[in-house]
């Protein structure tokens, strides 16, 4: 290894990097617009549900009780429809996620104090978002009736208002949402958003950086020389390395000051644990370069592998505890998931290396292992 | 007609020869298609619990006994919130449910609503609320039997006070077996990164070998030349969804197919030409591989990410949602779902539809007048 070969090759890399403006502009302006975009939109919270309201009962018990759904943040009323083909209608276009039947004589059974029925039909396709929007309804139709059950019960055993609440709601659950209290997905959404953007824009820098020189040919160039297959490929990764971390500090700052996510854990592991995670990806798309042999089956290919791990299986959508067979396989294969619990334990947990080490030791030792295949895959000498 | 059939031919002949291309377009359409439908839910599922139980009673013993399995899996006791949070940091817990020393007492003297706290890891979010709504629902059901044994004693029975009960019906996916889902997303996903990205490079490495120039000074038009790479495009995606579907989604997945099979592949196709369209219009802005790879992973991701399948638009702020008017996946998401799963029509998903074809025309115009203004 000689250290001016090094650095004449990350030169050479560097300047065509910086001479192309366009590209260079984009290697800091994806990740930061990411961020911003990412930042206000990946909300996994269940608000504005489009919903409507069918109703047959026509009285004022019956929008009474419509009305508790209406005022709720979490539905977006749409208004009352006139029969069930326009609901059939607006659920199978996705105009409406819920539908809120109210049956006839619904006041008239109340009245006479037996149960009265009302039906939600929801939209089943997004199954997580139909389980949340169930939990709704079932929760203001619990609430609506364990109050009408105590005005009826006080009445009839003449016990005090607040006697007959309490015997009509006896326990009270009260859940408390550690690392992120109002569930606001915004800022604990920042830090993941850290790990996604890694995960693609150091593969995107260095997934052409060989395969480039071996479509234009001056690849030849370089097997003539005097410089080792190790010193050529170090020197072809500086450069994307170098702004891939200057990416990540500038997300993380993002993270912090722009998003408001707090940082909790260890400053230095933290960005230890970066800079090993940057030259992670980085080799996926060095290893991808010296592999193939045309430009765009490399970027197909590191856009993919960046894609299927950073979204579905770094535990950032699915925690990983619940993925099976080759899903749980492919979590373990890339780096992404064991980077999100990086992620995860500096921001809003607060833990550090005493807990992450196991975490940077595999992101460590995949980092070698890819630069050493990416050594054994690229040769001076032409194999075909 | 014939040269654009004869460009049309070349495009899908330069694609089958690079091996890795075809072995990665397969591996989109089945294998991923394939993992991401069988082995991903986005159910709870075994929550590891920590319980920390003030004094032992019959009361917080039936309490417990109902956060169980599938759901729950009670992995033992805490004994102080120092040791309960530690474990929640560490990750080897998910909840922490403790239930107070006074917990049956006040239940008894009924005085006051007794609470107990329920504390959830929620550094995942869909999980966190999935596992508070299964809470809240043992938590119901709890206090509705303990009423109704509270109300016998002073002879009253709850089956005679006047109350409302929710009859529930889920539709398209009654079991609300997450797998369809995600199948679905997973090829949409795969689908629209292939569509995207190879018509991209094929136009920048014309560009980038010289080759741009003899096809522009061939007589060809520029239409010609950006429909016949659209229609490569298109033919070897609509192949690949066939295989996905039949093969992996039906068969392997179960997933149902309620519509007509005409429409969904008329619209698929159509959705693949206008991505393709985008494609190629980025493809006229970009000089080199390494800016197209970076433009179209720009576009990409949000793209996907955000039209419907992982996050839900309407919980986004409005501008978003007017920005994803501009997303041909955004109108496609309908359409895939819809006549998938909902059995959806034409009656139903025309305005889709047109949206798509809108945007098609749109992406097309604007490649055309970038190619058309370059020299040649």
């Amino acid at each position: 290894m000689n250290l001016r070969r090094i650095a004449i090759v990350a030169q050479k890399e560097w300047r065509e990097i910086v001479r192309d403006r366009v590209f260079l502009a984009l290697a800091f302006l994806l990740p930061v617009t990411w961020m911003l975009v990412f930042g206000y939109t990946m909300v996994f919270d269940v608000e504005n549900i489009p919903f409507a309201v069918l109703d047959f009962d026509h009285t004022v018990q019956g929008r009474d009780f419509a009305y508790r759904f209406i005022d709720s943040r979490y539905f977006d009323f749409r208004g009352y429809l006139s029969d069930e083909h326009q609901a059939d209608r607006l659920l199978a276009g996705a105009k409406l996620r819920l539908v809120l039947t109210i049956p006839e004589h619904f006041a008239r059974d109340i009245a006479s104090g037996r149960h009265a029925q009302i039906a939600t039909t929801i939209d089943g396709t997004f199954p997580y978002r139909a389980q949340t929007i169930q939990a709704y309804a079932e929760a203001i139709t619990r609430d609506y009736s364990a109050a009408l059950q105590a005005r009826y019960i006080a009445g009839r055993l003449g016990v005090s208002n607040e006697r007959a609440a309490v015997l009509m709601q006896p326990l009270r659950l009260e859940v408390r949402y550690l690392y992120n209290q109002a569930v606001r997905s915004n800022w604990s959404v920042a830090p993941s958003l850290v790990m996604l953007t890694l995960m693609f824009v150091p593969s995107l820098l260095t997934a052409l950086v060989v395969v480039r020189e071996k479509e234009s040919g001056s690849i030849f160039n370089i097997y003539s020389s005097t410089v080792t297959r190790a010193e050529f490929l170090a020197g072809k990764m500086l450069p994307g390395v170098a702004i891939s971390f200057a990416d990540a500090l500038l997300l993380s700052a993002l993270a912090v000051y722009y998003f408001g996510a707090p940082f909790k854990g260890e400053l230095w592991f933290y960005l230890l644990a970066t800079l090993v995670y940057v030259i992670c990806t980085a080799s996926i798309g060095l290893l991808v370069s010296t592999l193939v042999r045309s430009q765009n089956a490399a970027l197909m290919i590191a856009s993919i592998i960046g894609i299927i791990p950073a979204i579905q299986f770094s535990g950032m959508i699915n925690p990983v505890a619940l993925l099976e067979g080759g899903a749980w396989v492919q979590a373990h294969v890339f780096p992404a998931m064991y980077f999100e619990n990086i992620v995860l334990g500096s921001y809003l947990k607060g833990v550090g290396g005493a807990t992450l080490w196991t975490d940077l030791c595999v992101l460590a030792g995949y980092a070698v292992v890819l630069i050493a295949l990416s050594y054994l895959a690229f040769h001076k000498r032409q194999t075909r | 007609m014939r040269r654009f059939a004869v460009l049309t031919v070349k495009e899908l002949k330069q694609c089958s020869r690079d091996l890795v291309l075809v072995a990665f377009t397969a591996y989109s359409f089945l294998a991923a298609v394939y993992i991401s439908g069988t082995g991903v839910t986005q159910d709870l599922r075994n929550a590891a619990l920590l319980v920390h139980e003030g004094t032992p009673t019959p009361a917080s013993r039936d309490l417990l006994y109902r956060f169980r399995e599938p759901y729950f899996r009670r992995i033992g006791t805490f004994w102080s919130p120092r040791e309960g949070m530690r474990r929640l940091d560490d990750g080897t817990a998910m909840l922490l449910l403790d239930i107070p020393e006074d917990f049956a007492e006040t239940l008894n003297r009924a005085a006051r609503t007794a609470s107990v706290q329920l504390m959830v890891d929620t550094s995942n979010v869909t999980m966190g609320y999935l596992a508070s709504d299964y809470g809240e629902r043992i938590a119901a059901t709890f206090t509705q039997d303990w009423s109704q044994r509270v109300a016998r004693r002073s002879g009253l029975d709850l089956r005679t006070v006047p109350s409302v009960e929710n009859a529930s019906r889920v539709w398209y996916n009654p079991d609300l077996n997450g797998h369809w889902f995600n199948a679905i997303g997973q090829w949409l996903t795969m689908m629209t990164v292939i569509a995207l990205l190879l018509p991209a490079t094929a136009l920048v490495r014309e560009r980038e070998r010289g080759t741009v120039e003899q096809l522009l000074v061939a007589p060809l038009t520029p239409v010609q030349i950006m429909l016949s790479k659209a229609t490569a495009m298109t033919l070897v995606n609509v192949g690949g969804t066939v295989l996905s579907v039949y093969a992996v989604m039906r068969l392997a997945v179960g997933v149902p197919f309620a519509g007509s099979a005409a429409l969904f592949f008329a619209t698929t196709a159509l959705y693949v030409f206008s991505i393709a369209g985008l494609g190629l219009a980025i493809g006229s802005f970009a000089r080199s591989s390494a800016e197209v790879g970076m433009l179209v992973i720009l576009i990409v991701v949000p793209m996907t990410a955000l039209s419907g399948t992982w996050t839900a638009p309407e919980a986004m702020p409005t501008w978003a949602r007017y920005a994803l008017t501009i997303s041909p996946l955004y109108h496609f998401i309908d359409c895939a779902y819809g006549i998938l799963l909902r059995g959806a029509g034409i009656r139903v998903l025309w305005g889709s539809i047109v949206a798509l074809a809108l945007l098609c025309f749109v992406g097309f115009a604007l490649a055309w007048l970038r190619l058309r203004g370059q020299p040649g």
